[in-house]
């Protein structure tokens, strides 16, 4: 449908030069998995339940179009993780998330306002945290998820110590 | 906290203005209870007697004033040499303290009975989003010009001398709206037009029909619509736009009046709109982000740089805030930019095939990047001009969607601060999307490093308290 063309592919804004990505902890699947399992086995549950008390056979699509979203999601949850990355340049960090709609952050360090972890009771039985950094812009939306809770305090350090040495003012 | 500092108490008159919120606030409550039908009211005014309505609405007046009295008594306010102190509250007790160089703008606000008593609301804001001013409410309105002289001298960075008070900074009124452009402006919105053929397909049905209560039932329905422009009619009535050593001064307001300050270097980034319909005339709107001033969308009347006005005007008040562009010709750049489409003037557009993706205005989206800061064009049937200073630049980013990555295409976005401009370069190619990125971070990271001082009388060599340069000749050549 739209034009394909067979010239050399363009360098991928998501993959600039010299830039080494690090990849957040696998952990953050099994997280996600086991939210999604939870999330999901209520509906699961109470459709079963309907459909083979009612003896309805078509009430059986309930449960499995459930199961379905639910099979996909396994699918897609460990690519997604896999796809999360951030990098550390000298003047600005980069996160790079996402695989059908791609997105990709800079955020200065002369620009953090303040830098949040954040582990949830899950994040913590797996031993991962959540770092969000904050600039004076809403929009910045820049979060790593599923990093080890060395690696999250570590960064958080980092980032503050970084943060001051480039400091400007808004 | 400083020992010796003088605590001082707002107006005494503040509780007899203040009190009457809560009359709004009944009145409210009684219209979503009873809704707007009269009869209904005289059937409960029936059934319970007048003696009970008359009690309600006395003890409802006794408790906001007697409320807002011993709020008065609980309120005061400080500055010292840097800082501006509030302690406020009457069962949960607040304490404010912002440091005075870190000011984005200081308002005074008078609203109608305010206005009626020569009192005014001095709002200091700080960049900590929403409802993070300090508000002292209410002055008498020589002293709240006083204080915000010397706020604002202080915030600059002057030293206080001993015993001399702090004088008004002079300034030059540079652009005012006259009250006709500005109803011309909001009847020419293609809101009001759509609004207005329904309103009149309304008329001729209910005159057909004879379906009176119909079409006025319909008619409230149009309320928001109407709400909405006369908001914007009266807070941008009689808009002045002034400069001064103190940063930009504007004043607007029908019924409550606003008188803003802001000083230099405080815009984030700045928008120039054209709707369709104003383009016979040329007329421009221009708002700007200003880090605290955090406003529902619709309602924001803090973040209006000029709600109406030529391509001249328009120009002016742009320079006003960002007076160096770093380009050869700013003229030039910026004509190409409101009015212009293709890739003249530097221009980096979408590439043909994002024709898929944005038929309409593929030739006009794009950036151009200038020494001093980032220019982003958009939108064919309403104009966009975004600008945004490279020291300004929060973080960026790219996405790309699945549609987007088969076309090689990606859309690169500016973060600014909260307000009406986000800037957002939509479409272009994956190679000119990740060269942007680079640049981009590389000059705000330059821009930065070369940035002002917050305190804008500190800078070196020290300025004098001058006027600063007149507006430039249309070509603005010499910026």
């Amino acid at each position: 449908m739209w034009p394909m063309t067979d010239r050399a592919e363009d360098p991928s804004p998501f993959d600039p030069a010299g830039v080494v990505w690090t990849p957040v902890s696998t952990r953050l699947t099994i997280v996600r998995l086991v939210s999604v399992v939870l999330v999901l086995v209520v509906p699961l549950a109470g459709g079963v339940i309907a459909a083979a008390v009612s003896g309805l056979a078509a009430l059986w699509a309930v449960p499995g179009a459930v199961l379905a979203f639910g099979l996909w999601l396994g699918v897609l949850i460990p690519r997604q993780v896999r796809a999360l990355g951030y990098a550390e340049r000298d003047d600005d960090l980069l996160i790079r998330r996402g695989l059908l709609m791609r997105n990709l952050v800079v955020v200065p360090y002369g620009r953090l306002q303040f830098v949040d972890v954040h582990a949830g009771p899950m994040d913590r039985l797996a031993g991962v945290a959540r770092v969000q950094l904050h600039t004076a812009s809403a929009s910045s939306d820049a979060a790593i998820p599923g990093l080890p809770h060395a690696e999250a305090s570590r960064l958080r350090d980092r980032l503050a110590a970084r943060g001051e040495a480039r400091l400007a003012g808004l | 906290m400083n020992p010796d500092l003088t605590w001082l108490r707002v107006h005494p008159i503040t509780p007899a203005i203040k009190g009457w919120k809560v009359i709004a606030v009944l009145l409210v409550i009684v219209v979503q209870q009873f809704g707007v039908n009269i009869s209904s009211y005289r059937e409960v005014s029936q059934n319970v007697g007048a003696g009970p309505i008359i009690g309600v609405v006395a003890l409802a007046l006794l408790l906001g004033f007697g409320y807002a009295a011993i709020a008065w008594r609980m309120t005061r306010y400080a500055i010292d040499d840097d800082t501006v102190y509030l302690q406020s509250g009457v069962l949960f007790r607040r304490q404010r303290s912002a440091r005075l160089d870190r000011v984005q703008g200081i308002d005074l606000v008078q609203p109608l009975l305010a206005r009626l008593t020569g009192l005014a609301e001095l709002k200091f804001e700080v960049a900590g989003g929403a409802d993070s001013s300090v508000s002292l409410a209410f002055l008498r309105e020589p002293v709240a010009e006083q204080l915000r002289s010397t706020l604002l001298a202080r915030a600059a960075g002057v030293e206080p001398v001993e015993g001399e008070v702090a004088v008004a900074a002079p300034e030059r009124e540079l652009l005012s709206v006259q009250a006709g452009t500005l109803i011309g402006s909001l009847l020419r919105s293609g809101f009001v037009l759509g609004v207005g053929g329904v309103l009149v397909v309304l008329v001729v049905v209910g005159v057909v029909l004879r379906e009176v209560g119909l079409a006025a039932s319909l008619l409230l329905g149009f309320f928001p619509t109407i709400a909405f422009v006369w908001r914007r009619f009266s807070s941008e009535f009689a808009f002045r736009v002034a400069q001064s050593p103190d940063g930009i001064r504007l004043r607007h307001g029908l019924l409550e009046s606003r008188a803003q300050t802001v000083p230099p270097g405080r815009v984030q980034a700045v928008r120039l709109t054209q709707s369709l319909l104003w383009r016979r005339r040329d007329w421009w709107r221009v708002e700007m982000n200003i880090a605290g001033y955090v406003q529902a969308e619709n309602q924001a009347s803090e973040t209006v740089l000029l709600p109406v006005g030529s391509r001249e005007e328009a120009l002016l008040a742009l320079w006003l805030v960002l007076p160096d562009l770093g380009a050869d010709d700013p003229r030039g750049v910026l004509d190409e930019a409101l009015s212009g489409s293709g890739r003249e003037r530097g221009f980096v557009t979408s590439p043909a095939r994002a024709r898929w993706l944005d038929p309409i205005a593929w030739r006009r989206n794009g950036y151009v990047l200038t020494e001093r800061a980032l220019i982003v064009r958009s939108g064919r049937l309403v104009r966009r001009v975004d600008l945004v200073p490279h020291e300004r630049t929060q973080s960026l980013g790219v996405r790309q969607g699945p549609i987007q990555r088969r076309l090689r295409l990606a859309t690169v976005a500016l973060h600014s601060t909260q307000g009406p401009v986000r800037p957002v370069v939509a479409h272009l190619g994956s190679t000119a999307a990740g060269a942007l990125l680079g640049a981009q971070a590389a000059r705000a990271r330059r821009a930065r490093a070369m940035a002002g001082p917050e305190q804008w009388m500190r800078q070196t060599p020290a300025p004098a308290v001058t006027m600063p340069p007149p507006p430039p000749p249309a070509g603005w050549g010499g910026a």
